[in-house]
């Protein structure tokens, strides 16, 4: 087993040293005192059984290194030589592991939120397997489409129906517990089979469930809910579980591991859909996302074949209503049905997050570049100190390959305890984004467990930072010949060269992040500046569910209302259907008499009388609605300035008529003020506000001077004296507004905290370069300043040695922002991509910074006592 | 070949032996620095031909003394007959040639 003695050897060389000089010298000892015995001095003795025994040093040596591994001999020895250069000199190992922890802490912590969001598959059998839909853009299909499809698909795969994750009250324990929130989920009967889940306790949803109109009032748990709530009580099958006001019966758990097929959402019940309102089984109202499992050997281009003609005839036949403008009928007949890969599920998180993140990680990516770089610089000041050791080593026969081995371990050691600093930070930092940016009305839970990918990421970026930063200072450092080092001469030209490049390259990047960080900080700035159209201050909103008779629907919404509004401290109350910045919108064509159906889709919005006080949002001409409106045709219609500027012109709207495009008649009764309904981009859109139907869910807004929570006590009292009527949950109009930019925030909070570290970085390696070049021309500033030089030209003296360097890092760095912003091009409101404010805005700031930097060694240069220089090595 | 020669007949010893040995029985025609035994020694030892093991000897020292090993024995055997062909092959050069 000589490999693993060979190890231990190099593990431990003291042991072999010590045995191989026992060895040695008793070899010489024997032969001395063989000597004597034959007759020689005891000096004499000595000096010939070593002049017999040969070179003492070079056999030991030579014995040594057949005995150990050499690599890993000289490696340890590498690696406790850095550990003590770095513990000799702990402002620069803390200034170095600090900066470059705090970059790949960054970096791991956002690669770990795009691993677990974006790029893990999930964790279900065969997972290459499952597939996707989506129309073009949108992957929302509604119950007939899929219907039509699973049709269609035949043998060439499954498809099963997702609707979107919800959450909802349930008692869960017994008819007596409060209601407690969960995350549920309406599925198509076979999706558990489809996917590949099975049961861990009971049974799953089969086609038992795909009967409709009675279908079984079952659910299924989640394995880490049912270990969560009841501590995986194996009773639980059979148990009833009130969802709102309906008892279900538990069927069965789900196995271990499967939370549902949309990342970033923990469901933890599921429903069949056939429990759900029987509406959505006959209208196109697209809530649902599919998914599928491909047969054992077809693709996915051969199901995107067969599902294409269906679609399309799907639209054709539901468009149907004579002839169509002809940018419809193009856009029907381009729409492709595609089909993606479903591993990583389906693509609701991804969508809203996957291009932000990307560009986080980027924007991450180069605070490591600077941070390396800030790093070199310093490893590089290092190498003036060492310059002497090092040509001794040369000159002693030290290989430069040798030496260079020596400084790179010095490097790995450093981003080794940056990165070990850095991973847990990440761990920190990584929750904490996403808690940023989960709100109740959107939660997003992921997985953030340690795992193989990103701990190979940590690993990867921190050997590669090291090689970043180590390489080039290494060269640098063994390049010059001895004899040149010791006699210190300038072989500082070529340090201080390498020096002004990483100077450049961290000024580069520094720039180039504070022009985007102005850039996303002024796009927040001018989005939550838009004028909403209504006062968002002060309203409450409330999501209610109603479980009365349809008949009293309407009367006990109206009710709710009015007792709302008569409460003290309200100042008006109002309901309508969904709230708005909540994603969901009625849209219908609109058709002038004599005209065809407009291209567009417009907002079709039912609020009751009051809507537009509650809300503040003026009404220009005509009359508000009232109790008497409802359904019936013409149906009474308020729309907003957009609506009539865009199908009325500039002529009067009031009493005008227009039909929707599944035929009902609407005749204007009044006009409102422009208002934003579903994103605050873009400008108002048109909307069509008419009476409301009798819901089964509906939205209360209350202006009142009250918090949320008060104001939602309030109305649960009001809605208890009225029976079968509840409040779901409660938030304010702010907090829906705000939720709409939450992604921008993200994006101006992290590029702005990372421009900022980045200028920080920046200016450091600048304030270190410009410290090195007045210590190296300290003799010639002194002799300037007693030849008479005022301290203004010294100034400028040592700032001009690094003009051109700042001059070409800002210009890169502002090629490189330009570059950033076109990609962030979506992301950005109200900032061209060559804005003036912004490139300023990031001028100045940079240029505060850099006086500041530059400030003292610009004072230390001024103050040179003459003297003192002249005497200076 | 010399070394595993003198352990296999004379049995175990430590590298001063072996050299006063080889010294000895070529009298004196083979004479080379005597360091350069121990780096030869250690090369067999990792290529496991003979063990090592400190001892204390007779004279209450402390001494590294080797052995051969069972491999080691066939190594000799196969240099041995190695070294047979070869001289006999220089003796026919020499003859006939």
């Amino acid at each position: 087993m000589s490999w693993f003695s060979r190890f231990k050897n190099a593990w431990n060389p003291r042991r072999l040293d010590e045995d191989l000089a026992e060895e040695m010298r008793d070899h010489m000892e024997r032969r001395a005192t063989d000597l004597q015995r034959r007759g020689l001095s005891e000096p004499e003795a000595h000096r010939q059984a070593a002049q017999r025994f040969g070179n003492l040093t070079g056999i030991r040596e030579t014995s040594r290194e057949l005995r150990l591994w050499a690599t890993l001999d000289d490696s340890l020895q590498d690696v406790r030589y850095a550990w003590r250069g770095l513990v000799r000199n702990p402002i620069f190992a803390v200034t170095a592991i600090a900066s470059l922890g705090l970059a790949i802490g960054a970096n791991t912590a956002i690669y770990s939120i795009v691993e677990a969001a974006l790029m893990r598959p999930l964790p279900l059998f065969q997972a290459d397997r499952l597939i996707t839909l989506a129309a073009g853009d949108a992957d929302a299909f509604s119950y007939p489409i899929y219907e039509k499809l699973r049709g269609s698909a035949g043998d060439c795969a499954r498809l099963a129906l997702f609707g979107s994750p919800d959450r909802v009250e349930a008692k869960v324990t017994g008819a007596d517990a409060p209601y407690e929130e969960v995350m549920e989920q309406l599925v198509s009967p076979d999706a558990f089979e489809v996917l590949g889940v099975p049961p861990a306790v009971g049974a799953l949803f089969s086609s038992a469930e795909d009967h409709y109109p009675a279908p079984r009032a079952v659910v299924v748990l989640s394995h880490a809910y049912w270990q969560r709530r009841f501590g995986g009580d194996p009773t639980i099958v059979g148990r009833t579980f009130t969802i709102g006001t309906r008892p279900f019966s538990i069927l069965g758990v789900a196995r271990q591991g499967f939370s549902g097929a949309e990342p970033g959402k923990f469901i933890d019940v599921w429903l069949p859909v056939t429990t759900t309102d029987p509406d959505i089984f006959t209208t196109d109202v697209r809530l649902f996302r599919l998914m599928g499992r491909l047969a054992p050997r077809a693709t996915r281009d051969q199901l995107a074949a067969r599902l294409q003609p269906a679609y399309r005839e799907y639209e054709e036949r539901r468009s149907e209503r004579g002839d169509l403008p002809a940018a419809v009928q193009k856009r029907i007949r381009e729409t492709m049905l595609l089909v993606h890969s479903g591993a990583a599920g389906t693509a609701g998180l991804r969508r809203t997050f996957s291009r932000p993140l990307w560009i986080l990680l980027g924007v991450a990516g180069c605070i490591l570049l600077i941070a390396c770089a800030n790093v070199a610089s310093l490893l590089l000041a290092r190498s003036t100190a060492r310059a002497a050791e090092m040509a001794l080593r040369v000159s002693l026969g030290a290989k430069r390959t040798r030496l260079i081995r020596q400084l790179l371990t010095e490097s790995l050691l450093i981003s080794s305890m940056a990165s070990l600093c850095g991973w847990l930070f990440g761990r920190i930092a990584a929750p904490a984004l996403v808690a940023m940016v989960s709100t109740r009305a959107h939660p997003i839970q992921l997985d953030l467990a340690p795992n193989p990918q990103v701990l190979s990421f940590c690993a990867s970026i921190c050997a590669l930072s090291a090689l970043f930063f180590g390489l080039l200072p290494a060269w640098q450092a063994t390049s010059s010949g001895p004899i040149v080092e010791l006699r210190h001469a300038s072989g500082q030209a070529g340090r201080l060269r390498l020096g002004r490049l990483f100077v450049g390259v961290q000024v580069a990047f520094a720039f180039c992040l504070v022009t985007a960080g102005a850039g996303f900080l002024f796009s927040l700035r001018n989005l939550a500046a838009v004028d909403t159209g209504f006062d968002e201050r002060g309203v409450t909103v409330l999501n209610v569910t109603s479980t009365t008779q349809r008949d009293r629907q309407l009367t006990v919404m109206q009710q709710l209302q009015m007792r709302t509004g008569a409460l003290p401290q309200v100042q008006g109350a109002a309901t309508a259907w969904m709230a708005v910045f909540s994603d969901a919108r009625r849209a219908q064509r609109v058709l002038l008499p004599g005209r065809r159906p407009s291209e567009r889709e417009e907002t079709f919005y039912r609020v009751s009388p009051g809507y537009f006080a509650a809300l503040r949002t003026p009404l220009l001409s005509g009359r508000d609605f009232t109790f008497q409106d409802n359904d019936n045709e013409p149906v009474a219609t308020v729309v907003n300035q957009a609506f009539a500027r865009r199908y009325f012109g500039n002529e009067a709207v009031l009493g005008r008529e227009f039909r929707r495009d599944d035929g009902a008649r609407h005749q204007i009764v009044g006009l409102a003020a422009d208002s934003h309904f579903g994103s605050l981009r873009g400008g108002p859109e048109p909307i069509a506000y008419m009476p409301m139907k009798p819901p089964r869910a509906f939205t209360l807004y209350v202006r009142s001077t009250l918090d949320p929570v008060s104001v939602s006590k309030m109305v649960e009292r009001e809605a208890q004296a009225l029976g079968d009527v509840r409040v779901r949950n409660a938030t304010s109009l702010e907090a829906l507004v705000g939720s709409t930019i939450r992604t921008e925030r993200l994006i101006a909070g992290i590029g702005g905290a990372f421009a900022a570290l980045g200028l920080i970085l920046a200016a450091t390696g600048l304030f270190g370069l410009l410290n090195y070049s007045v210590t190296r021309r300290t003799r010639e500033i002194g002799i300037r300043a007693v030849l008479g030089a005022e301290r203004g030209s010294i100034y400028g003296l040592v700032l001009k040695d690094l003009s051109g360097t700042m001059a070409a890092g800002l210009m890169a760095g502002l090629a490189g922002a330009l570059m950033l912003m076109r990609l962030t091009q979506g992301l950005l409101f109200g900032v061209q991509l060559v804005d003036p404010l912004v490139i300023g805005t990031a001028l100045a700031v940079f240029g505060g910074a850099a006086v500041i930097a530059s400030g003292l060694p610009a004072r230390r240069a001024a103050a040179i006592d003459p003297a003192v220089a002249l005497r200076h090595e | 070949m010399l070394t595993l020669t003198i352990l296999s007949r004379r049995g175990p010893t430590h590298g001063y032996g072996i050299a006063n040995a080889i010294q000895e029985i070529s009298e004196e025609a083979l004479r080379v620095d005597e360091g350069s035994l121990y780096p030869a020694l250690h090369r067999m030892e990792e290529a496991g031909w003979i063990t090592a093991e400190w001892t204390i000897t007779e004279n209450k020292r402390r001494a590294r003394i080797y052995r051969i090993s069972r491999a080691g024995v066939k190594q000799l055997a196969a240099e041995r007959d190695s070294w047979s062909s070869f001289s006999a092959g220089v003796a026919r050069v020499l003859r006939y040639a």
